[in-house]
């Protein structure tokens, strides 16, 4: 039950803490410290404990190196990270520096409450000049992106050996991956499925989409595919869904928030490349590999570089000078990149990629981005405003139709009405 | 009366009476409300002042960064086109109209067995109220999740049975009777005021009806209901209000999404995602105010109808 007066207490406390701390805190005119009086800035990130610690060393280091800037870390997990955003940029007191997504960029760099980065300095010399613009909208630079990543089908060849399976090479057309699928499904007899309905997933009907050669949306923030491609999209499965090729959607749900694929139920998985760690920490496998998605065009795999998170600092910031140190500092310093490795995707600046080591399964997504290289497209750009319900009533429509609630017309039905009706709400 | 010699000191026989008691009354008045500001200020700044914006918000579009602009009743006349709003009514009317009764009728089958005098029913009597001062809190609800999930104790007690259903959290049609099940334990807080509300009726009663030769069931029906229906009266009212409310367990069990196919997609959880997730505040408010409106009427309906079934002491019947 929502307590209404506990919630607004709870509310009403923190913002009388944060104003009396804020007075206790930064002088005035804070825009430069030294350090006898350094400044502090916030900063806000999502993930686990594993990235908790690896961003207590990063802070520690930077703050060493920066005696005028003190860092003061926050995190929560990355459904809650919005829900606590949405509501500080609400009070209008968003944190100096915030670890970003693709998918809410637009819903804060359109709506004013980001730093337009150009205005301060940031070294993005080493940057790949095609990754950039996913942190621009209408010429201007919210977000620096810190690390990439891209889609992959993963596979346990452990698992396929002990079914006598051939390991795949990743040059495969849809149909040929449906009956990889089928095939480990029908020998894994119960106890390993062939993975999970890929065709719920946003990001690889993206891959898809640009593997026909059309993109997601439009300039004009409207939806650039039919209702007929996104049946067609959900049809590449529909003789697989309930059969032992795909698990279930109740094991799924039961296995929330854990991947079925990390709880070792599955064969594959198609999903972004950086999920390789967790992974590895969830099944306890020894070896994971990586292979290219399936494509019905073999000179084009639709493909792209995607920023797996981005660094944005509030419009609002009073320390301009020290968020940018501090930005700059995360996405170039080859040290950060010692500490993160592969965990928040590859290290997208050169300069900080080049300083890393990369061993076992690390060097395994570096090389997979390596061997795709000669396929990958331009990043996408920052998705409509209202874009992170899209994909999550993506991913839900699909879920219900995997429950047999909806047949593939009548969820694609169901999602326009539900994408038409936000974008009319946003216009 | 004796009064005290202050009093007496301080009030001349000459002057008239009523003025006196009437500052005295202004006196105590003034100490009243000093005493109440504490709570009338928070009651205004936290719970009226939010409601009336939320009001006035639930005329607007409001998405949390942009000023509102009023868009008059759109927000109510768009609901009824949503789905997923029609969705979470039925999920929680549902819940409302089969929990509820459970809940009660377990709660005055187990208030009836420890009303009997027997040794240790004070421990009964904590140990069956215990659920419900933990019923609503987070671990709870992961534990209940754990507990229904696949190859939990319950599947697998079942299982022993011969009954296999599997997880009830990842299977639609289970998942109702889960949540039924969550609230029908947590039936502490009914419980005790059933009890109370049985310590007050007379043995005589009863020890009349049984001279008469009336049966447990006779004596349930023309004694205890009868008597205790006030009690039910407003255990029901609570309850039903209660119930429409349901929000954190249904948060955690369905990872904050109201899955599996929206099958605990309740209406607070919905009015919460629409806020939160998609940013659309003023929605979310309409929706709230149209839960408030709701179930005002209910209580209404329920008042109404309490003429035919409640008895109090007095009554001519």
């Amino acid at each position: 039950m929502i307590d209404r007066r506990k919630f607004l207490t709870t509310v009403a406390l923190g913002t009388a803490s944060a104003a009396v701390l804020a007075a206790c805190g930064a002088p005035a005119p804070a825009q430069t410290g030294s350090a006898e009086n350094p400044v502090t800035i916030n900063y806000t990130w999502w993930g686990n404990d594993d990235r908790a610690e690896r961003t207590r060393k990063a802070i520690a280091l930077f703050e060493e190196k920066n005696k005028d800037i003190k860092v003061n870390g926050n995190f929560t997990d990355f459904a809650g990270y919005w829900q606590k955003r949405a509501t500080e940029a609400a009070g209008g007191g968003l944190p100096d520096v915030m670890q970003f997504d693709l998918s809410y960029m637009r819903d804060y760099g359109q709506r004013n409450q980001l730093l337009d980065l150009g205005t301060v300095k940031i070294n993005t010399d080493a940057f790949d000049k095609s990754l950039l613009p996913s942190g621009q909208i209408r010429g201007k630079t919210y977000g620096i992106p810190t690390s990439t990543n891209a889609f992959a089908v993963y596979y346990d060849p452990a698992k396929l050996a002990s079914l006598g399976i051939a390991e795949p090479d990743g040059t495969w057309n849809y149909d040929e991956f449906n009956k990889f699928l089928a095939e480990v499904g029908a020998k894994g007899n119960g106890a390993l499925f062939g993975g999970t309905d890929y065709t719920g997933v946003w990001w690889m009907f993206n891959v898809w989409l640009r593997q026909n050669n059309i993109e997601a949306f439009t300039e004009d923030g409207k939806l650039g595919f039919t209702k007929d491609d996104l049946k067609k999209w959900w049809n590449l499965t529909a003789d697989l869904r309930g059969t032992p090729a795909l698990v279930s959607e109740e094991r799924v749900t039961q296995l929330a928030p854990k991947s079925p694929f990390g709880s070792n139920v599955t064969g594959t998985e198609v999903t972004w490349d950086n999920f390789m760690a967790g992974y590895l920490a969830d099944s306890g496998a020894k070896e994971l590999k990586l292979v290219p998605v399936p494509s019905d065009d073999k000179d084009n795999l639709g493909l792209f570089l995607k920023p797996s998170m981005l660094m944005a600092a509030s419009a609002k910031t009073k320390n301009k000078d020290a968020a940018a140190r501090f930005i700059d500092f995360m996405v170039n310093d080859p040290e950060v990149g010692q500490i993160f490795k592969t965990s928040r995707g590859v290290p997208a600046s050169k300069t900080q990629r080049d300083g890393t080591t990369f061993e076992g399964t690390d060097k395994l997504v570096v090389d997979y981005e390596k061997s795709i290289e000669k396929y990958l497209k331009d990043a996408p750009e920052p998705p409509i405003v209202g874009f992170g319900t899209l994909e999550a009533s993506f991913k839900r429509v699909a879920s219900d139709m995997n429950y047999g609630k909806l047949t593939v017309d009548g969820a694609a039905d169901a999602w326009f009405k539900e994408a038409e009706d936000l974008i009319k709400q946003n216009a | 009366m004796t009064q005290s010699p202050t009093l007496s000191r301080r009030s001349t026989p000459s002057a008239p009476p009523l003025p006196r008691k009437s500052r005295q009354r202004g006196a105590d008045a003034r100490a009243g409300y000093t005493f109440l500001l504490p709570w009338l200020l928070g009651f205004i700044a936290l719970t009226v002042g939010p409601m009336i914006s939320s009001l006035y918000l639930s005329f607007t579009n409001y998405n949390l960064f942009d000023p509102p602009k009023w868009i008059g009743l759109d927000n109510y006349t768009a609901m009824f086109q949503d789905e997923r709003f029609l969705q979470s009514v039925g999920v929680t009317v549902g819940y409302v109209v089969f929990g509820t009764p459970l809940k009660l009728a377990a709660a005055l089958a187990v208030a009836m067995l420890l009303n009997s005098a027997r040794k240790g029913q004070g421990f009964y009597r904590s140990a069956f109220y215990a659920p419900s001062l933990i019923g609503a809190s987070v671990s709870i609800a992961i534990v209940w999740k754990a507990m229904f999930g696949d190859s939990g104790p319950v599947d697998q007690g079942l299982s022993f049975f011969g009954i296999n259903l599997g997880g009830w959290v990842g299977n639609p049609s289970m998942t109702m009777p889960m949540f039924i099940l969550l609230t029908v334990w947590q039936f502490g807080a009914p419980m005790v005021i059933f009890l109370a509300g049985l310590k007050q009726i007379p043995a005589d009663l009863y020890e009349a009806a049984s001279m008469d030769g009336a049966g447990p069931v006779r004596k349930f029906f023309n004694i205890t209901w009868p008597m205790l229906s006030p009690v039910v009266f407003f255990n029901l009212l609570m309850e039903t209000i209660h119930a429409f409310q349901i929000f954190s367990s249904a948060y955690i069990i369905s990872n904050g999404e109201g899955g599996p196919a929206g099958s605990t997609l309740f209406y607070t959880l919905y009015l919460y995602l629409r806020g939160f997730s998609d940013f659309r505040m003023g929605y979310a408010s309409a929706m709230a105010w149209l839960l408030l409106i709701v179930v005002g009427l209910i209580t209404l309906v329920i008042f109404r109808t309490s003429k035919s079934w409640v008895h109090y002491s007095g009554d001519a019947k």
